[in-house]
């Protein structure tokens, strides 16, 4: 059980800044998903927390204790890497068994927690296979196994998922949740997926170009975007946003009439999430267009309607149907709410009437 | 002509500098290895004697000891290239501008001509004028005046040295490629499950070089039997025949001796321990193979 706390950290490589300073407090016992695009500096930042990474400038405090200094092996984390990371000329049992070896742990006791360990990722009938004779999935319990065998006080994930395939995934994402549950444990996880980041975690972390643009519940950052890239970036399909002005307190586009609280201004997106629409006959709806494409995902059928350079998005009935280019319209669902954004910052705009 | 028969006529000039260059000249040593021959009686091979020259070759000291030479001259010059090559590639996989330069200028022993190494050291071993026996007894008063080549051990160590020198560069070239393939993720998750760096060097990265290692080995080991240049030019197999390597033996049977049936039967003796070798270089490597994608 830690907390973690990032003090001011700062990683240059030479001239590149790749995290500007910053600070981050990940509490005892939570899952933190570091989330954003490739190159945006989540690994980097968990690699700083590992100690593979030297730190420029700033803190790293585990249980209030400054680690900076400390070598990797000293700050009690077991991590998971997205290759794995395993011993390929060890057996599946001794790849588990090495970190408790390396901490001088009898003989007796290493077999027994190996065992408990393997039959917790169920991976007991596999210890004498070498890892090259297991498959994806299987190979990322032996990593996980590995990690978990000597109970370390935080677990740091590099994209432990993105190797597998996408049924595998959602499988390891519940056993992953589980665990988690299960032990207690403080633990890191970068990811790229979205959907890996809303399921598992206690809190998110959107990270953009090294910093984190917005910290907070998965809850939370889906309904209320901190900024256009947040918004963007969370939610799938992701949300509508609709380039257009204010003028006399009415946000306007091709199509798009819907009233705000914002003074005349150019340069405004509004954001709306599919799943926040429905498709409806009245022509007086704040979105109408003509209908450009049907794709059904099963549950449901997505409908999304164009009107010049305004394209908007809504999930509904599995059972709509209607004619490519015939007139349609979308009107918010009851509780559902738009977003207003600045075009050129990003910044999230307050003033959406509800 | 038909174009199917097109491949195999564009084939046979390459086929036939072949066959002529090294089919036939085997063929012909293998021959002339069962034939009694001597140059200086005459220029056509004699006639057959059977498995004599080999025969001769089991209880002729010369051959034995030339055979002692290589094996000794072999032995401690693949130890000691692999190692020193698997050192300095350990030392050189990290990516930076001197890293960089110092691999750059570390292939330089490995383009200077073997016969030229030889003439080289002999001169910087040279007990009233050399470089290196002058330099070694400045800083070691107990190492002045050594006669260098004109000991045993000391000339056999030289010749070692000069092999060495010649090959660790192209060998930590082979070790720098097999470290690349390793994936980072090992090294690190060693290093988070408390590995120091001497554990992660021989734990974990050098099991996963055993591959690379092993044709390493075999490698400096065939061209290592095949010692002939710098005996040549340092030591002239001496002093006595105490580096006296089976190539540089089998050419002074065969060109200064002229016995050429017992020289050809000689070259087939170290064909045959290059053959073995390569064989059983192939069946470790593939068994190797096997394990690796299991």
């Amino acid at each position: 059980m830690a907390e973690v706390r990032l003090v001011d950290i700062e990683k240059k490589y030479g001239s590149f800044l790749a995290v500007p300073k910053q600070s981050l407090t990940i509490h005892d016992g939570e899952f933190l998903v570091l989330l954003g695009p490739s190159g945006c500096g989540k690994t980097t930042t968990m690699r700083m927390i590992a100690g593979l990474e030297d730190i420029t400038s700033g803190d790293i405090m585990i249980r209030e204790e400054r680690i900076n200094d400390k070598p990797p092996k000293d700050r009690d984390i077991a991590m998971v890497f997205q290759n794995y990371g395993l011993y390929p000329h060890m057996t599946v049992r001794q790849n588990i068994e090495y970190p408790l070896k390396l901490r001088g742990i009898a003989k007796a006791a290493r077999t027994k927690r190996v065992q408990e360990t393997a039959d917790k990722v169920e991976l007991g009938a596999l210890l004498d296979r070498r890892p090259s004779e297991l498959s994806g999935g299987q190979r990322q319990r032996v990593a996980l196994a590995r990690a978990i065998v000597r109970t370390p006080s935080i677990f740091l994930m590099d994209e432990p998922l993105s190797n597998l395939d996408a049924k595998l995934r959602v499988t390891m994402r519940a056993e992953l949740k589980h665990l988690h549950h299960e032990l207690g444990v403080t633990t890191v996880y970068v990811t790229h997926d979205q959907m890996e980041a809303m399921t598992l975690a206690t809190r998110v972390a959107v990270m953009r170009e090294g910093r984190i643009v917005q910290l907070d519940t998965p809850k939370k950052i889906y309904a209320e975007p901190a900024d256009l890239f947040v918004a963007g970036f969370i939610g799938s399909p992701s949300m509508n946003l609709i380039d257009g002005k204010v003028s006399d307190g009415v946000f306007r586009a091709d199509g798009v009439n819907v009233p705000v609280d914002l003074p005349n201004r150019d340069g405004v997106v509004l954001g709306i999430r599919p799943e926040e629409l429905e498709i409806t006959d009245d022509a007086t709806a704040p979105i109408g267009g003509q209908l450009y494409a049907l794709e059904l995902t099963g549950e449901s059928t997505l409908v999304t309607l164009r009107n010049g350079p305004v394209s908007a998005c809504a999930r509904g009935h599995a059972d709509f149907e209607a004619e490519i280019n015939s007139p349609c319209y979308l009107t918010p669902k009851p509780g559902a709410r738009f977003h207003l954004f600045d075009r050129a910052s990003g910044e999230r705009l307050d003033g959406v009437k509800h | 002509m038909k174009d199917r028969l097109l491949p195999y006529w564009l084939l046979i000039p390459a086929f036939i500098i072949v066959l002529a260059t090294t089919i036939y000249p085997l063929a012909y040593s293998f021959i002339t290895s069962f034939r009694d021959w001597d140059l200086t009686e005459s220029r056509r091979p004699g006639g057959f004697v059977g498995v004599e020259n080999y025969a001769y070759a089991a209880s002729e000291s010369a051959f034995l000891n030339s055979l002692w030479v290589t094996t000794v001259f072999v032995v401690t010059s693949v130890i000691l290239t692999v190692i020193l090559a698997v050192a300095l590639a350990l030392l050189l996989r990290r990516t930076g501008p001197m890293h960089t330069f110092t691999r750059i200028i570390l292939i330089l022993p490995f383009a200077m001509s073997p016969a030229l190494i030889g003439v080289s050291y002999r001169f910087m071993f040279n007990p009233e004028f050399g470089v290196l026996a002058q330099g070694l007894g400045a800083v070691f008063p107990a190492l002045q005046g050594v006669p260098w080549l004109a000991d045993p051990l000391l000339a056999m160590g030289i010749l070692v040295l000069t092999d060495v020198w010649h090959w660790t560069p192209y060998m930590t070239f082979m070790c720098l490629g097999g470290l690349a393939s390793i994936p980072r993720e090992t090294e690190e998750a060693a290093r988070i499950d408390g590995a120091s760096n001497l554990r992660i060097i021989f734990g974990i990265i050098l099991p996963q070089m055993r591959g690379v290692i092993l044709v390493m080995a075999v490698l400096k080991t065939i061209f290592a039997l095949k010692m002939f240049d710098q005996v040549v030019t340092l030591t002239g197999g001496g002093p006595g025949t105490s580096t006296e390597t089976l190539a540089y033996f089998i050419f002074n049977v065969g060109f200064r001796w002229f016995d050429m049936g017992y020289a050809s039967a000689l070259a087939w003796i170290l064909t045959a321990i290059m053959m073995f070798i390569s064989i059983w270089y192939v069946r470790m490597l593939l068994s190797e193979r096997k394990m690796a994608t299991a």
